[in-house]
């Protein structure tokens, strides 16, 4: 099997995707799932490559009422593939408290959220798979949830996910 | 993560586990449309050859049950008293025509059997049960000596079991057409014991065309079926003859004119048939009374001269050797007289079987006209200027080409089939010559071919069936396996697992084709669960892959397929609704055929 992951490169890297300065947020609100989705589409809003903000925030929504965007009981990739982005767009989030993002998922405290163009289906599997290999690594979980920091936080994802 | 134990994930694992064989499967073979084609065409060839034989096996028992002999039909009509040489034909006649009288009340299909028919006009569909009842009567009017040639309904067969593989997997009626085709070359290279020539009477005669669309198949299935029969027979070249070759260039004039001659004479040969088939059909008598009659005269000419039995096989075989049993010791003109009267018996004989019905074939026939033709012709030369056709029995083997070519109008099937039935390569410069000034000489005599008066008339009573579709619409396969734009992975791997496409079509709950989800895409993270439970149809969408309008023309259509490495594209409404999809090989192979009659209207 080939390692998808390894033919993201510049931009659309996790990695890169993360270096913004608001790309990672440690403190979302433990509200609900719609609430943490509102809280990481702000951090995105403003990017160049999110030409309809609102848009996007509806199409984020509306996929995670269809069907469950979680991939472990602590785990939730909100996502979306959407007119209303030019490019992949990446945020991530953990929350101090569980976050109930559906009724089979009540206890989530790390979040990713994706915003895809509509024509990157191939990049967008390649970002999906590479958080989700990273996220079975033994321990990434437990120290991005330990992490005292954002910096610290950084590092975790920086060492686990590939350039 | 949730534990391994959880049931939903074991079934999704194994779900990908599935589909991860399934897709290291369609790496290694990567079976396009066409290479699929050319399998079921080696199936229509393999099961051809099965049919052929098995009726090949028949007759001869039918024919040791009336006649009680196990030899050849000329063998057994020699040495039956004369008036068992009467009646056996007759009675062959009798029976084939209450196998068709009685077949008629288990048939209800009204279609033809005429596998030509079916390819050229209809739609490649030819009804099992009418097939068998007239294979069954063919049976009787063979295996009694009738003079017709069993190898007609040998190919009927092997066609109509390439129908039936056709209809069972609901093939497109240009795919079934195909089909067809290759059931026919695998009975005639079945028949004759020659795969190149069966190719090419399909081709040539047939489809009218030699493009590698359908002649690839239609050699595969001839290869398949000569091997079959090679492999379950021990069959070498069918008519096994002394090397002939080329005695002077001056051979070449009196080549010129046997030519000629068998061009000119074989329009008048397969007009005699039809005439034939007035005067019976004038008679108005029932079928099965007229085919007792045309048994009848066999039997009358048989009694005198029993080489009219049969297709002439052996008769043929013994001219080409120059060992005429009977008149071999004779002089000169005897010999010479002895062969015109059997040619003249053997026509009118063929021309009583022919007329009244009897179900079989005029090919090995024709090619009994133009051996004796040719012997005839190269005797009279030889004893008039020896060095002029240095040997009379090379005049036989060209003779057959000629004739055949003239009679089928396919000069390059007559040189190719020639040489495959005799292996006399040395022979092709005269062979060819001889062929190309028949096919020219019938021609200019009359336009009409063994088998295209038929078809041109049917073709003529039923011109809606005959066109090749125009549009989409007419060419599209409804109801193409679809999900829900919602589907979950699971769902889609399961689909791929059951259908074998690379897209699968996605429409919203109005029916409405909104993309495709392309295993190329999911191939890479089949042992990833985590993402496959993650992932909606939705997710992972094309909604700009090409969709055709199906009221578009095939031309259009074919350009959509320009740039796309897509087997098939959906089709859709005005709406937006997914109404089938258009296989590029159907495409491609309509369009084949729409050319094909534009060059002959």
């Amino acid at each position: 099997m080939p390692d998808a992951t390894r033919t993201v490169a510049g931009v659309n890297s996790p990695t890169a995707l993360i270096a913004r300065p608001d790309a990672v947020a440690l403190d979302l609100p433990t509200g609900s799932g719609e609430a943490v989705i509102r809280a990481l589409h702000a951090r995105l809003a403003a990017l160049p490559a999110v030409t309809d903000a609102a848009g996007f925030l509806d199409d984020l929504l509306e996929r995670a009422t269809v069907s469950s965007v979680c991939i472990a009981a602590d785990v939730a990739l909100p996502h979306a593939r959407t007119g209303a982005v030019s490019g992949i767009v990446l945020a991530v989030g953990r929350a101090p408290g569980p976050v109930a993002f559906d009724a089979n998922h009540p206890g989530v405290r790390l979040v990713f959220m994706i915003g895809t163009p509509k024509k990157q289906v191939t990049e967008y599997l390649q970002l999906v798979a590479g958080l989700s290999r990273l996220l079975k690594k033994d321990g990434v979980r437990a120290a991005l949830l330990a992490a005292p920091g954002e910096a610290d936080f950084r590092t975790v994802l920086a060492r686990g996910l590939p350039g | 993560m949730k534990t391994a134990a959880d049931p939903g994930e074991v079934f999704l694992r194994r779900v990908l586990r599935l589909l991860r064989w399934r897709l290291w499967l369609t790496d290694r073979l990567q079976l396009t449309d066409w290479q699929k084609t050319l399998l079921w065409a080696a199936l229509a060839g393999f099961l051809g050859a099965l049919a052929s034989l098995i009726f090949r096996a028949f007759s001869e028992g039918v024919h040791e049950f009336l006649t009680g002999s196990s030899a050849g039909v000329v063998e057994s009509m020699r040495y039956l008293p004369w008036w068992a040489c009467l009646t056996v034909p007759a009675a062959g006649g009798l029976l084939a025509g209450l196998v068709l009288q009685f077949g008629k009340k288990l048939t209800r299909e009204q279609s033809s059997t005429d596998y030509m028919e079916a390819i050229v006009i209809g739609s490649g569909q030819l009804p099992v049960r009418a097939s068998l009842v007239k294979s069954g009567a063919a049976l009787f009017s063979i295996g009694s000596g009738g003079s017709i040639g069993r190898e007609g309904p040998m190919v009927q067969l092997a066609a109509v079991v390439a129908s039936a593989i056709g209809r069972r997997r609901r093939f497109t009626p240009p795919q079934q057409r195909l089909l067809v085709a290759c059931g026919a070359a695998a009975g005639i290279a079945s028949a004759y014991n020659a795969p190149i020539a069966g190719s090419f009477f399909v081709a040539e005669i047939i489809l009218g065309s030699i493009a590698m669309e359908s002649l690839g198949p239609l050699a595969i299935a001839a290869v398949v079926a000569a091997l079959t029969v090679r492999v379950l027979t021990n069959a070498a070249q069918l008519y096994q003859v002394p090397a002939f070759r080329l005695g002077s260039p001056w051979e070449m004039g009196p080549y010129v004119l046997l030519g000629l001659l068998a061009g000119a004479m074989a329009p008048w040969f397969l007009r005699s048939l039809r005439n034939a088939e007035r005067v019976f059909v004038a008679t108005q008598l029932p079928l099965t009374l007229r085919l007792g009659l045309g048994g009848l005269l066999v039997g009358a000419i048989a009694v005198w001269r029993p080489e009219v039995c049969g297709n002439g096989y052996s008769v043929v075989v013994d001219i080409l050797n120059g060992s005429i049993r009977g008149i071999a010791v004779l002089g000169f003109r005897q010999i010479w007289l002895a062969v015109l009267v059997i040619l003249a018996c053997k026509w009118i004989a063929t021309a009583s079987s022919f007329g009244s019905g009897a179900p079989g074939g005029v090919f090995t026939p024709s090619l009994f006209m133009g051996a004796s033709l040719g012997y005839l012709f190269g005797t009279a030369v030889h004893n008039v200027w020896p060095a002029g056709a240095a040997d009379p029995r090379a005049f036989a083997l060209v003779g057959m080409g000629a004739f055949l070519s003239a009679a089928s109008r396919a000069p390059v099937m007559a040189v190719i089939m020639l040489f495959e039935m005799t292996l006399s390569y040395d022979i092709i410069l005269p062979l060819m010559l001889c062929s190309v000034l028949a096919y020219y000489t019938a021609k200019g005599i009359e336009e009409q071919s063994l088998y295209s008066e038929a078809l041109k008339r049917k073709a003529a009573e039923q011109p809606a069936t005959g066109l090749p579709p125009g549009r989409v619409a007419d060419l599209m396969k409804a109801d193409p396996p679809v999900l829900a734009d919602t589907a979950r992975f699971a769902e889609i791997a399961r689909m791929f697992l059951s259908v074998p496409v690379n897209h699968l079509y996605i429409v919203d709950a109005e029916r409405r084709f909104v993309g495709v989800v392309s295993l190329h895409d999911i191939k890479p993270y089949l042992g990833e669960p985590e993402v496959a439970e993650l992932m909606l149809a939705r997710d992972i969408l094309h909604e700009d892959f090409p969709r055709l309008a199906s009221d578009e023309t095939l031309s259009e259509a074919l350009g959509s397929f320009l740039g796309i490495a897509a087997e098939r594209l959906p089709v859709v409404d005005a709406d937006g609704r997914l109404l089938g999809s258009l296989a590029k090989g159907d495409l491609l192979l309509t369009l084949v055929e729409k050319r094909k009659m534009i060059a002959a209207a």
